[in-house]
This record gives C-alpha cells, sequence and structure tokens, in this order.
C-alpha cells in the first residue's frame, strides 16, 4: 500500500518536471543517433549487427543509474526522504515506490531506444526476437534503477554521484564482453565483468539476435539479471540511510 | 504529570567532535518545552536521536516510554515531526503533500483530517496550490500541518520560526500553544531567545551540554538591571536583579511610596512595534 503511494507520488513527480521527462527519452535517442554516424563511419564491412543493441543497452542502463541515484540524492538533500522514514514510511516501501514509479519511464526509454536502432541500423529480426530483447533491455533498466538507488545512499549530494561512473558504469563498457568477450580478458578482469549486471544482458541479446538461437541458453543470464534486482533491493533497503 | 521524554546521559560523538555531552532532561507530558541554543550548540543532533533518525554515542532514551531506535516504528506512529528545512514536495499542492505524509500511518478519515488540519493552519484558499509558490512561512504552516496529520502525542519542531517575519512567528506560536492545551507535548529548538519565554520549561545548551533547565520566569530572574537615577545633575548607578521587587524596593531610596511594593516594566521591543503597526493597518483596511 505504502509502495503504491510512494509510486505514484514519484510519477507525479516526473510528470510534473516535463524537461527532465524529455530530456531522459531524447537523450538516448540523440546518443544511438550518433553511434550510427559512428558505425557509418567504420571502413566497411563492419559487424553492426554485433554491438548495435548491445551498446543501446549499454546506453540506457548509464542514463537510467545516474537519473535515478539523481533523483534519490535530491530526495535526501531536500530533507523528503528523512522525512518519509520519520513519517512511517519503510525503507523497502520507498525503493519499491521508487522502482514502480520510475518504471512507466523506464518502459518507455527502453521502447524507445530498442526501435530506433532497429530502425536506424536496418535490424532485421524476428517478433519474437524484439520482444526478448524489449524484455532484457527493460530487466536492464530496472537494475540500473536499483543499482541508481543503492548508490545514492552513499552520496550526500548530487555531485556525489559522478565518481561513481567511473567505479561501476564505465567498466562495464571494456568488461562486460561489450566489445570482446570476457574470457579473453585477464581472470581477474573477467571476474570484475562477471560481477556486472550488463555483462548478463549483453550474453542475453549476443545469443537472441543469432539468426539460430535457442532461448535455453540464456536461461541462467535471465536468472542473475532478474536476481541483481532482488539483491540491489535488498542491499538498498538494508544501507539506505535516513539522514545525510 | 508522567514524563513524555527522558533522557539519562546521552552522548552523541561524530568523531573526535563531541556533539551532545551528558544531556540529562525529563519533558512533562502536554507542555511546551523549548531547547534554546545558539547555531551549533547539538539542538538538532538531539531532537534526531529522539525521533531516531541517529544512534546515540551512549546513555538511554525513552520518548513515550519506548526507545526511538528499538520501537522506531511502533514510536513514528505516535510522534510527529517539523525539520529545520520545510522539507515538501514543490510540485505538490500543499493537501496532496499532507495527504502523502498521513498515508504512511494509514490513518481513518485522512481526507476530512486534511481538510481540518489545512483550515487549523489557516490554508483553506490554497490548499490545492503548488507549495512552489507559497512564501516560507507559508511551507512552515505545511510542514507542520504533515507533522500533526496523524495526530502525535508528542511533536518535535526543529527551529520552526526560523526564517519567518515576526507576524508569521507570532501566530505559529498560537498555534503551539492551542495544541499544548489539546493535551500534546511540544519540543521546539531555537536560536531564538525571546521564544525562551514562550515555552513552559527551557533547556539551555551550549557546545552540546546542557547549561541549565528552568522555567523561563526563573531563568530572567537571574538576570540583573542597571539602574541609572540622575538627582540634581549627579547620576547615581546602581545594580538590581529582574525581580519586579526588588526596582520598588530601590526607589523606596529616592522616596517611592511605601505601599508600592513592586514595579514592572514591560517596553516595547522593535518586533513589537513592528507588530502593532501591522495590526493597525490590518483594523484600519478592515474600516
Amino acid at each position: 500500500m505504502n509502495t503504491l503511494t510512494i509510486a505514484k507520488r514519484v510519477m507525479k513527480q516526473l510528470q510534473g518536471d516535463r524537461r527532465f521527462l524529455v530530456l531522459s527519452i531524447i537523450a538516448p535517442l540523440i546518443i544511438i543517433y550518433f553511434l550510427k554516424l559512428l558505425f557509418d563511419a567504420f571502413p566497411s564491412p563492419f559487424p553492426i549487427t554485433d554491438f548495435t543493441i548491445p551498446i543501446s543497452a549499454f546506453i540506457l542502463h548509464f542514463l537510467c543509474f545516474i537519473l535515478c541515484a539523481i533523483l534519490l540524492v535530491q530526495e535526501r538533500t531536500r530533507g523528503t526522504l528523512e522525512r518519509m522514514l520519520i513519517s512511517g514510511y519503510r525503507q523497502s516501501s520507498i525503493i519499491g515506490g521508487y522502482t514502480i514509479g520510475y518504471l512507466g519511464l523506464a518502459t518507455i526509454q527502453a521502447a524507445a531506444v530498442l526501435f530506433e536502432s532497429l530502425w536506424l541500423f536496418n535490424l532485421d529480426y524476428s517478433k519474437e526476437t524484439v520482444f526478448i530483447l524489449f524484455i532484457v533491455i527493460w530487466l536492464l533498466a530496472i537494475v540500473s534503477v536499483m543499482l541508481g538507488i543503492f548508490i545514492s545512499t552513499f552520496a550526500r549530494h548530487e555531485g556525489h554521484v559522478f565518481p561513481f561512473i567511473p567505479l561501476i558504469i564505465l567498466p562495464s563498457v571494456f568488461l562486460t564482453g561489450l566489445f570482446i568477450d570476457v574470457n579473453a580478458l585477464p581472470g581477474w578482469a573477467a571476474f570484475i565483468g562477471k560481477c556486472l549486471p550488463l555483462h548478463y544482458a549483453v550474453n542475453i541479446i549476443h545469443e537472441i539476435i543469432k539468426p539460430e538461437y535457442s532461448l535455453s541458453n540464456t536461461y541462467l543470464d535471465f536468472i542473475i539479471l532478474t536476481g541483481y534486482i532482488f539483491f540491489l533491493w535488498i542491499m538498498a533497503s538494508v544501507t539506505l540511510r535516513e539522514t545525510a | 504529570m508522567e514524563n513524555a521524554v527522558e533522557i539519562d546521559n546521552l552522548c552523541k560523538d561524530y568523531g573526535k567532535l563531541h556533539a551532545l555531552r551528558n544531556i540529562l532532561l525529563n519533558v512533562p507530558e502536554g507542555t511546551i518545552y523549548g531547547l534554546i541554543g545558539p547555531n551549533g550548540a547539538g539542538k538538532t543532533t538531539l531532537i534526531k536521536s529522539l525521533v531516531g533518525a541517529l544512534k546515540s554515542t551512549s546513555g538511554n532514551v525513552k520518548v513515550l516510554g519506548m526507545d526511538p531506535l528499538r520501537d522506531k516504528w511502533k514510536l513514528r506512529r505516535q510522534i510527529g515531526y517539523m525539520p529545520q528545512s520545510p522539507s515538501l514536495y514543490d510540485d505538490l499542492s500543499a493537501k496532496r503533500n499532507i495527504l502523502f505524509f498521513g498515508s504512511a500511518q494509514h490513518i481513518p478519515e485522512l481526507e476530512k483530517k486534511t481538510s481540518d488540519m489545512i483550515a487549523f493552519a489557516e490554508l483553506t484558499d490554497r490548499a490545492d496550490d503548488f507549495v512552489r509558490n507559497f512564501s516560507g512561512g507559508m511551507k512552515k504552516r505545511v510542514s507542520l500541518c504533515c507533522a500533526l496529520i496523524h495526530e502525535p502525542k508528542i511533536v518535535f519542531l526543529d527551529e520552526p520560526t526560523a526564517a519567518i517575519d515576526p507576524h508569521l512567528k507570532l501566530q505559529l506560536w498560537k498555534l503551539f500553544r492551542q495544541l499544548a492545551n489539546s493535551g500534546i507535548t511540544l519540543f521546539i529548538s531555537t536560536h531564538l531567545m525571546e521564544e525562551a519565554l514562550l515555552c513552559d520549561k527551557v533547556a539551555i545548551l551550549r557546545n552540546g551540554e546542557i547549561l541549565v533547565v528552568d522555567t523561563p520566569q526563573n531563568i530572567l530572574k537571574r538576570g540583573r538591571t542597571t539602574l541609572k537615577i540622575t538627582e540634581n545633575g549627579e547620576t547615581r548607578e546602581s545594580i538590581i536583579d529582574s525581580n519586579p521587587d526588588s526596582l520598588a524596593i530601590e526607589l523606596q531610596r529616592f522616596g517611592l511610596n511605601q505601599n508600592i511594593t513592586s514595579i514592572t516594566l514591560h517596553p516595547d521591543n522593535m518586533e513589537d512595534i513592528v507588530l502593532s503597526m501591522i495590526d493597525e493597518k490590518e483594523k484600519q483596511e478592515k474600516k
């Protein structure tokens, strides 16, 4: 009940901040267009299909993480987070409410990013593949929201969120299999890569975009990716502090 | 009268900084208890320890007979908290803010109680306006409503009158007195010494330590007044205490009727003068 009350409030807040709303949808679309310009400039033949959807997923992962972390840090700096807790809202309700509240935006972002990538890069996938790709990107967006909430605990103001970008988000670019198979990396680097949620989303995408894919090959990755949601929910609930 | 708050040897350290040292306080039920002290004295730290938002380093605290940390969620149904900053959602109306914070406790007839609370805070005309369009004083009133919506037995108010105009300050103190008269305990922190007079009892806090706990009247008696009397061009100066009898006794030496045993002076300060000017203008406008 309290979770839904908070979710309603977050949705209302997002609706009220039109500039934030528009930017959070438009920004990934512009970045994907830049990606198209970059790929077009590469000498052909270039295996566009191997990189387009994984990179699009990363862009969304990055944006959802940062936007959600900043929103929650704002709650802390404005004192509304402390007030919510002292009024009787529990940590788990706040995190659940935030995730549900952000889910609508994350769904729009995931759909927009996926369909722009398919259209811009002329990717011809079956309906089933597109649906599974959407689910993966959507799940990754939820994980990113959770990660943002969890990281916000360690930030006293918005500026504190930025050091976490090179610590958590940027290693995902190099270590999760976005450009090269993680097993080709040194053992310790592969281990770090396998700890990052993007690795599992990338694994599923790589499997699904094969002409002859097997869904059963993705089950474990799906379970781990979904597990991240619950793991980060618990971690964020435990660490969410009342005062700065 | 039972104690709403009992604090026994409370200490709070931030590393080497001793924010609170051996705090010993009892707050009787149904009183306005003032926590007076300059900025940085430890007022907010003490209030946050009482509402269970901060873990103390040592000592015992009981609020309504409960431990603020161990019985956190049970206690929070019975306490109200008004933080120093308004801590409201600017993109929600006054009414929506009160409903949102009230929803945490699943209060029956929340809508009706919210309307009553808005009327109590004289905000009925602006109830549906966004808080972002409110003045600082109006935000304080909305914030107070959020702290009171679940009908708490005790309310902790952290500098509720900071940065608001004298007229509104007076209105807020009238509201506080109404609440205390209805049996609610109010624990109010302030750095404004003149507000101490409006409390039933005060504790003066400095550098994390309690200097004195007493009624404001008793504290005033500790004050001294310099009396200068010029007679035939000769000025004589004497120091008297703030007891009303002392001035009469001193003036009897200059021929004051022996039957006059007490003299009290109530000179207006700047705030009183400004408020009376506002009142006068408002009366004129009503005519």
